[in-house]
């Protein structure tokens, strides 16, 4: 299983953990660092992270060259199989919590790419679907 | 074949189309609800929630037991979405070989809910709905509830004790 932790300013990080924990009651499979909450330094817990966590593993931040990112990118370095994703939101944790393929690079790739955000249209598709597709 | 239907207030939502379609393994989503049959915009965000692969149906109850009746449907999984006990006893009691039928959350949106009881945290059901469940505890079809995967079921005999009429 791949480890998952989720590294944020502020308490995003443990409210996606919320989140996760409501949608798939699997919350506690996710490492929640809410930096910044308080005085003490956050860096430690990241270090451990990357030093005890199972491989593969993957860092969540929520901004791309934030100090947040910054700390875990430096503690990460070259570091293989562990995999930092920046600019983090709900559904790629989840496309990651839930995969059941091996995970490397390219399928982090392509769950990423599945869950970008989007603007939301309402094509004109809304009807109850066809009897025959749903068979066929 | 019907793996399992179950009743949800909020019919395909986060935790049916990214945990349960994967649980039960049902390439087969039918919405099986009067409303939704009807209303376009329901119909749309029922397809955007529906996990990319899975396959949709929306009908109302009576039209959704003609499907479950085609002989298409025989070999296919499917996994079965109404929002009242009542649809869910409806549907067992016309289609013979349910496996299952799962009361999961019910009741957060009763307008009336002086009259509705209590039998969990997530199942809150009016008179009418605590007899459509007795049904479903007597058609021999397992019956419980079980939000997520990951909780325990509760069997409909212990919902049923909390019951007082």
């Amino acid at each position: 299983m791949t480890s998952l932790m989720i590294a944020s300013h502020g308490h995003l990080a443990s409210g996606m953990q919320s989140a996760l924990q409501l949608l798939t009651g699997l919350g506690k499979q996710v490492t929640a660092l809410d930096a910044y909450v308080d005085q003490g330094d956050d860096r430690p817990q990241i270090a451990a992270f990357v030093a005890q966590a199972s491989r593969p593993a993957v860092i969540f931040t929520d901004l791309y060259g934030g100090s947040v990112n910054q700390d875990v990118v430096r503690a990460v370095g070259d570091t293989p199989d562990v995999f930092v994703v920046s600019q983090v939101n709900l559904a790629v944790v989840l496309a990651v919590l839930l995969d059941s393929e091996p995970l490397d690079a390219a399928r982090l790739d392509a769950l990423i790419a599945q869950s970008q955000v989007r603007r939301v249209t309402l094509a004109a598709t809304g009807d109850g679907g066809s009897t025959a597709d749903f068979f066929d | 074949m019907i793996v399992q239907i179950r009743v949800d207030d909020r019919l395909i939502h986060g935790q049916v189309a990214l945990v349960w379609t994967k649980e039960l393994n049902t390439p087969g989503i039918v919405v099986a609800n009067d409303n939704a049959a009807k209303t376009k915009a329901v119909q749309m965000t029922l397809q955007m929630a529906t996990p990319t692969g899975k396959k949709l149906l929306i009908r109302s109850v009576q039209d959704a037991i003609r499907v479950f009746l085609d002989p298409r449907g025989k070999d296919m999984r499917l996994f079965v979405l109404v929002n009242a006990v009542q649809d869910a006893a409806t549907i067992v009691a016309a289609v013979p070989g349910v496996q299952a039928v799962n009361v999961a959350n019910v009741g957060r949106f009763t307008q009336d809910a002086q009259d509705a009881q209590a039998l969990s945290s997530t199942v809150m059901l009016t008179p009418p709905e605590v007899k459509a469940l007795r049904q479903l505890a007597a058609s021999g079809v397992p019956t419980f509830s079980q939000v997520l995967p990951s909780n325990a079921k509760q069997s409909v005999q212990s919902l049923l004790k909390n019951a007082h009429s």
